[in-house]
């Protein structure tokens, strides 16, 4: 009879944040990327730049409404020393600066920057929108009971999942402003397809990773067969990866230009949802270890 | 050093009322507003702590769910889940209405007052005093058949002049318990209990708990022995077969001197008596002669042997109780308990073992009998037809072994066992015999002792429970279809008419509330109700709902006398404890005693209640009443006064009111000739009951003389414990596969506490008390999964439903329910629908009641299946 | 200087719960909040089968996992090593409610009333225990057990601690080998709930059996 519970205080919003915050550095790191890969990369470049700081943004905003006491937020950097909340803080602050700026100087509504500012100013940025993207996982990681939530591979999943949707948010924007759909958004579209695979793989390691402990394997159980099962396979693997692996290889492989963009639109948009419902399905799995007295285990009330 | 602006800030000793253990506590008053309850450090009932179902009782007080204004039923449609559409009314309307119904009585017979068992202290006084000075005699508490004491009660009367019996735990060293949770949260001295208890496992006391689930007290056991429910009584006689026959040990001189093992008995199975005297003879092994048991001159009480006496063959008491329980083969036992014969046998050795037979221990100044074992039972032992020789079959094991009222064994526990030694200068309450030389208790809680039997005549109640010789409370007479049939056969000329309730709620309390409502409720033309809450009797029945004070709110003159179950084993202090209002009652809640006393005022019937009232004093607290402060019939008196004379007359004119409110109780030392009071006083107790036999032979004839000869199993009337199995014991449809029974969690009271929002938050988050609890290994088989929800049936398709908890901690063909839960009346809501309502599934008629005791069986077979 | 710490003697504990309801009247504890809770398990199968209590204060931990995760300062650990949680500093992040292994900390979203069904204003205890509430803690922030160290400076005991009925709990300092709560630890062998997490509690339990 060890009644194991999931935690229900980190919910939809933090995904959101989890997700946004992701989503935002994975489509920065995009666009900084196809900054470097030359000419025909220029309009998917400054959709994913431009994308990095709103989406981060709005994401933080969510965390913030999500507090408490909202108007403390500004003490979320107080303790870097220890807290892996305050260090996130700091590097997402500072990508938000960074993509700020990146936007305002390159797109709008100033310009100007140098093609040598902006690759500082790119590369600068890249480091912090991956150190976002694995932060989100870590954030997780930190808190130590919760097993689901403190492995190595939920970063790894995370910053999979992050690129795979900001390479998704850049190709959905981009086809929704007509970018024809040839050449470098194919090619997008197929490091997709290999990010998707490797979120497979993640999602399998993940999974296996979890059985160790019991609150591990009940947390599996709920997400996999229990209350979150739904949500996992039909939120998360149906629309997260099959969906969009499937109209991507058809996208690439058999369809061309309206034909491609359609596929290319509803592939990206179920991906994208994919990728919050993932970061739900984390925090639904989210639960404490039993307390261990003796012969007995006790699972903790709900919190 | 209080707080800025703080007016006043004061702690009041009063007592608790969250449960019948009445533990002294300090309510802190912050500006006219109750903050805060604790334990008063002063008192023995309690010792300074206070238990999470006391403190919930701050909500109690404030409970927005409250009734705060007389109010009628507009709606006249009665029915268990009727809507009486309250309409508010002055309390002059109301008390003006409630008396012209009872001047237009068609016969004031037709009465009835019912009461809550919780509040045991406030039905002290009023109640008695008003049904004697109206003139009716239908009275009952009405969770007694059920949930409280039928078998425990009188059988405990009997053996240990009390209420009930616990471990004596300062010296136990080895205790059985039977369905009994003493010492883990039971409102048997609470908060003593659980401290001692707590330190007697400490120093390596064992427990062996035989129940059907892994219960709290199971939990903390040394040992949990898996038995089947109503049971009891069969395992108890299968050890008792092995002491007396494996082991053959025993207490000699105890079964010689304080029981009626000697005693002879002929072919009749009645004590061979002396021709002259007509008192029961024994057998002088040093003389070789008969004697009668109290000639000076016996030598040596004979236990074994056949002698001749009188002419008649004879044998003592004790050689056919050893012979009889030979019936008991532990093969059969196992078979009926489904405990393994080892088990028995085993558990048979430890506890004669640990009774240390022969050892003694002296305690202050006083050499006495250690007896450091002990076996215990409660409700889940006399829930059943064999109610009262569960009872008694268990409690044989600790007179075999000597292990009563002595230190280290099982002690007389509530009123009124033995107190007042004369050098303390208290009202005494000490145990005397009867002609037969066997113990008569001094006071007791209800009308007729528990012995000698009353004697069986015409019943006049309508119930018929004054016809039946050892009955406590009885329902399957009025909660009968057939209740007005019961009422012709047996002549009974008059009908109910009007019910007066007190705090009770029957139709959680009784059995199925449909059948107690539709055959026993709305057969009264008007019901009027004291209570602080709209519950599920009030919302189906009441006409006139009176908004009552809580405990926290009244004076009661004394909590602990006749000490329902606050007064703990061991020495320490004996305590008068009063209760009185830590803030004035609230709204236009008035106290029931204030108020009764005004209807009796209103219908001119005061002089008699006074008088009553005052003959009930002495009945209450022991020894008799000084004229100076009898209530004087022409006089006029508040309730106040009457707490204030009370006071002043049991503890002297400086101690009235005004001064126990200072202090909340005044107390004295325990004397070890109280406590362990079995060898200072000369009595002794019954091992063979004989007096059954011939009173329910007596009981027989009179039932067939109203040609219902039939209405109980007159075979339960005889001398030797037996085992009857329940109806439940005896179904043989396959589908009906499991016996439910209900249990109590220590921090709920019977049906009162639910709509409390604490214990409603410990509830929802416990593990068991509000799903139904089933073998896991069962419950597999069955297809079911740990929270499904289910369905509970019963075999005459009644139903009730929730979410199955599995669990390895229960019998494999038993299945448990946390009882009285399940509300659903519109007054409580926060107790609406939570958890189940066992008592639904509960029959109640002649078949499933016991025929000695008549308390009412609780365990069903059921079928389950998911919803 | 001291370290404060709890005994729980599991052994005469049998889970009346008192602890949690106290604890609630002590400190004014809104619906939902419970400082001192109650846990049951069972283990073995039928009819081996143990059932146990294991009640609970905050662990006032000497490596609180609370005071590592939380990034604004609000959480501190005093001199006399009870971890204490500064409602003006705390943004109500709740990371510490994940990282506490013990479930020690609690979050009010919103204050509510326990009677949701009753009509009129709030009555005076729920309205007293509201103002004490909202005085000390308020709603959005992290709230914990603190030992009860208003009583603890008043020379009192924690209210569990002088609730409960079968004495099961003892209050002390740690760093003094001497107090009852060092002796019972090392004479009855005490352990700390779950060492792994390295949190090194300072409520130590002693053994079911």
């Amino acid at each position: 009879m060890l009644i194991l519970k999931a935690q229900t205080k980190w919910r939809w919003i933090i995904a959101g944040y989890l997700f946004l915050a992701g989503l935002g550095a994975g489509a920065y790191i995009t666009g900084v990327v196809a900054g470097f890969l030359g000419d025909e990369w220029a309009q998917l470049s400054k959709i994913g730049v431009a994308l990095g700081f709103p989406c981060v943004a709005v994401g933080c905003g969510l965390l913030i409404f999500d507090l408490g006491r909202p108007l403390n937020f500004w003490r979320a950097a107080m303790r870097p020393n220890t807290s892996w909340m305050a260090r996130g803080t700091i590097i997402i602050s500072t990508f938000m600066v960074l993509g700020a700026i990146h936007i305002a100087f390159w797109i709008w509504p100033f310009g100007g920057l140098s093609a040598g500012a902006r690759a500082v100013i790119g590369m600068l940025g890249i480091v912090f929108a991956f150190s976002t993207m694995v932060y989100t996982g870590i954030l997780l990681g930190a808190a130590r009971p919760i097993a689901f939530w403190s492995t190595a591979l939920l970063p790894v999943l995370f910053f999979i999942s992050a690129a795979s949707t900001g390479v998704m948010a850049v190709i959905l924007t981009a086809s929704l402003m007509g970018v024809p759909h040839s050449g470098a958004i194919t090619t997008l579209a197929r490091a997709d397809i290999i990010l998707l695979i490797l979120e497979v793989f993640a999602v399998a390691m993940y999974f296996q990773a979890t059985h160790r402990v019991p609150e591990g394997r009940e947390s599996a159980r709920l997400v996999l067969r229990g209350q979150v099962a739904p949500l996992f396979w039909l939120g998360f693997a149906l629309l997260g990866l099959v969906i969009p692996l499937a109209l991507e290889v058809v996208g690439v492989f058999a369809l061309h230009d309206g034909g491609a963009a359609t596929a290319a639109i509803v592939a990206s948009i179920s991906g994208i949802i994919g990728g919050l419902i993932l970061r739900q399905v984390v925090l639904s799995g989210g639960i404490h270890a039993p307390l261990r007295a003796g012969r007995f285990e006790f699972g903790l009330p709900i919190i | 050093m209080s707080p800025q602006g703080v007016k006043e800030d004061v702690w009041i000793p009063t007592s608790c009322g969250g449960c019948y253990a009445q533990c002294g506590i300090l309510a802190h008053r912050v500006d006219g507003v109750l903050v805060d309850l604790t334990g008063n450090p002063e008192t023995p009932a309690g010792s300074g702590r206070i238990c999470g179902k006391g403190v919930a009782q701050l909500h109690t007080l404030y409970d927005r769910h409250r009734i705060n204004y007389p109010v009628k039923r507009t709606n006249p449609e009665k029915g268990v889940h009727a809507d009486p559409k309250w309409q508010r009314i002055s309390w002059d309307e109301a008390l003006d209405t409630i008396v012209s119904k009872f001047k237009n009585m068609k016969d004031r017979r037709g009465c009835y007052f019912q009461a809550t068992t919780v509040q045991t202290s406030e039905i002290r006084f009023a109640i008695p005093a008003f049904m004697r000075s109206f003139g009716f005699k239908n009275y009952w508490v009405s969770g007694g058949g059920l949930w409280c004491g039928n078998g425990a009660h009188f059988m405990n009367g009997i053996t240990h002049a009390a209420w009930s019996i616990i471990p004596d735990w300062t010296y136990n060293n080895y205790t059985l318990y039977f369905g009994c949770s003493k010492g883990h949260g039971a409102g048997h001295a609470a908060l003593q209990s659980s401290q001692w208890v707590a330190d007697a496992r400490a120093r390596g006391m064992k427990a062996v708990v035989f129940d059907p689930f892994l219960s709290t007290q199971a939990s903390k056991a040394h040992e949990w022995v898996p038995i089947r429910v109503g049971t009891d009584a069969a395992a108890a006689l299968g050890m008792l077969n092995v002491i007396l026959n494996e082991i053959g040990q025993w207490d000699e001189e105890y079964l010689k001197l304080k029981t009626n093992a000697p005693y002879l008995i002929g072919p009749d199975e009645h004590y061979v008596r002396d021709r002259d005297t007509g008192k029961p003879l024994v057998w002088d092994a040093g003389a070789g002669r008969p004697k009668t048991f109290d000639d000076a001159s016996i030598q040596d009480y004979a236990l074994l042997g056949e002698f001749e006496a009188q002419g008649v063959k004879c044998q003592p008491s004790f050689a056919l109780l050893r012979e009889h329980v030979k019936k008991y083969s532990l093969e059969r036992v196992e078979e009926i308990t489904s405990v393994p014969a080892s088990t028995l046998r085993r558990v048979a050795h430890e506890f004669v073992e640990h009774a240390q037979i022969g050892s003694s221990v002296k305690i202050d100044g006083q050499t006495l009998p250690l007896r450091p074992s002990a076996a215990i039972f409660f409700r889940g032992s006399q829930g059943h037809v064999n109610s009262g020789w569960n009872c008694l079959a268990i409690d044989l094991l600790n007179q075999v072994v000597g292990a009563a009222d002595v230190p280290g064994g099982a002690m007389g526990h509530g009123p009124p066992v033995c107190h007042g030694h004369p050098d303390t200068g208290k009202p005494e309450t000490i145990p005397y015999t009867c002609k037969d030389g066997l113990m008569i208790v001094k006071g007791w809680v209800y009308d007729h002792k528990p012995y000698p039997l009353r004697e069986p005549k015409p019943p006049t109640r309508l119930d018929l429970q004054d016809m039946f010789p050892c009955s406590v409370y009885n329902a399957f007479t009025i909660m009968s279809p057939d209740w007005e049939k019961y009422l012709e056969d047996f002549k009974i000329d008059y009908r109910p008419e009007i019910m007066i309730n007190f705090g009770s709620n029957s139709v959680m309390t009784m059995g199925n509330a449909e059948d107690v409502t539709e055959n026993f409720l709305k057969k009264f033309g008007f019901v009027f109700s004291f209570n602080i809450y709209q519950n599920e009797f009030t919302e189906a029945v009441a006409d006139i709902v009176l908004p009552d004070c809580s405990f926290l709110e009244r004076y009661t003159p004394c909590v602990t006398f006749p000490s329902t179950f606050c007064h703990p084993t061991g020495m320490d202090h004996w305590v008068w404890q009063i209760r009185q209002p830590v803030v004035d009652p609230l709204f236009e809640r008035r106290d029931f005693n204030e108020v009764m006393l005004e209807l009796a005022k209103r219908l001119g019937i005061q002089e008699k209640y006074y008088a009553e009232t005052n003959k009930l004093i002495p009945v209450r607290y022991g020894g008799e009443m000084s004229p100076e402060y009898a209530l004087d019939p022409k006089g006029d008196y508040s309730w106040q006064d009457i707490c204030d004379r009370v006071l002043k007359d049991r503890l002297g004119p400086d101690k009235g009111l005004e001064a126990l409110k200072q202090t909340g109780l005044e107390k004295w030392p325990t004397k070890v000739e109280e406590m362990y009071w079995r060898w200072f006083v000369s009595v002794r107790i019954p091992i063979y009951f004989e007096f059954f036999k011939e009173s329910g032979e007596k009981a027989r004839k009179l039932c067939a003389s109203f040609g219902r000869e039939n209405i109980q199993d007159w075979s339960f009337y005889r001398p030797l414990a037996e085992w009857f199995p329940c109806p439940s014991h005896e179904e043989t449809d396959p589908d009906f596969d499991l016996t439910a029974f209900s249990w109590r969690p220590s921090f709920h009271t019977q049906s009162s506490t639910q709509n409390n929002p604490w214990l409603d938050e410990i509830s929802v988050n416990d593990p068991y008390v509000y799903l139904i609890q089933l073998n896991e290994d069962t419950g597999k088989a069955k297809g079911l999964k740990d929270g499904d929800d289910i369905w509970v049936e019963n075999k005459l398709g009644r139903r009730i439903k929730g979410p199955v908890r599995l669990v390895q901690g229960m019998h494999p063909d038993q299945l448990g329910i946390a009882g009285c839960h399940g509300h659903w009346a519109r007054g409580t809501p926060i107790s609406r629908d939570k958890g189940q309502f066992f008592d639904d599934l509960v029959i109640v008629d002649e078949k499933h009641t016991d025929s000695l005791t008549q308390g009412t069986d609780a365990c069903v077979r059921v079928k389950i299946y998911k919803a | 200087m001291a370290r404060y710490g709890f005994v729980i003697d599991l052994k005469r504990c049998y889970g009346c719960y008192t602890c949690q309801v106290v604890c609630k009247a002590a400190n004014h504890t809104p619906k939902g909040i419970d400082w001192a809770r109650c846990v049951q398990a069972e283990t073995g199968s039928f009819p081996s089968t143990l059932r146990q209590m294991l009640p609970m204060v905050c662990m006032q931990c000497a490596e609180p996992a609370c005071l590592e995760v939380c990034p604004t300062g609000a959480t501190q650990q005093d001199e006399n090593g009870i971890v204490t949680v500064d409602q003006d500093l705390c943004m109500g992040c709740k990371y510490c409610m994940m990282a506490c292994p013990y479930g020690s900390r609690q979050v009010v979203d919103a204050w509510e009333t326990y009677f949701p069904d009753a009509e009129g204003a709030l009555d005076p205890y729920e309205a007293y225990a509201r103002k004490k509430w909202d005085e000390k803690y308020g709603s959005g922030v992290a709230t914990k057990c603190d030992y009860c160290m208003d009583r603890v400076k008043q020379g009192l005991q924690p209210a569990c601690v002088e609730a409960c009925p079968s004495k099961a709990r003892t209050f002390g300092d740690l760093d003094d080998p001497e107090s009852e709560i060092s002796i019972l630890i090392r004479r009855e062998g005490g352990f700390q709930l779950n060492p792994e997490f390295g949190t090194d509690p300072s409520c130590y339990y002693l053994p079911v059996r």
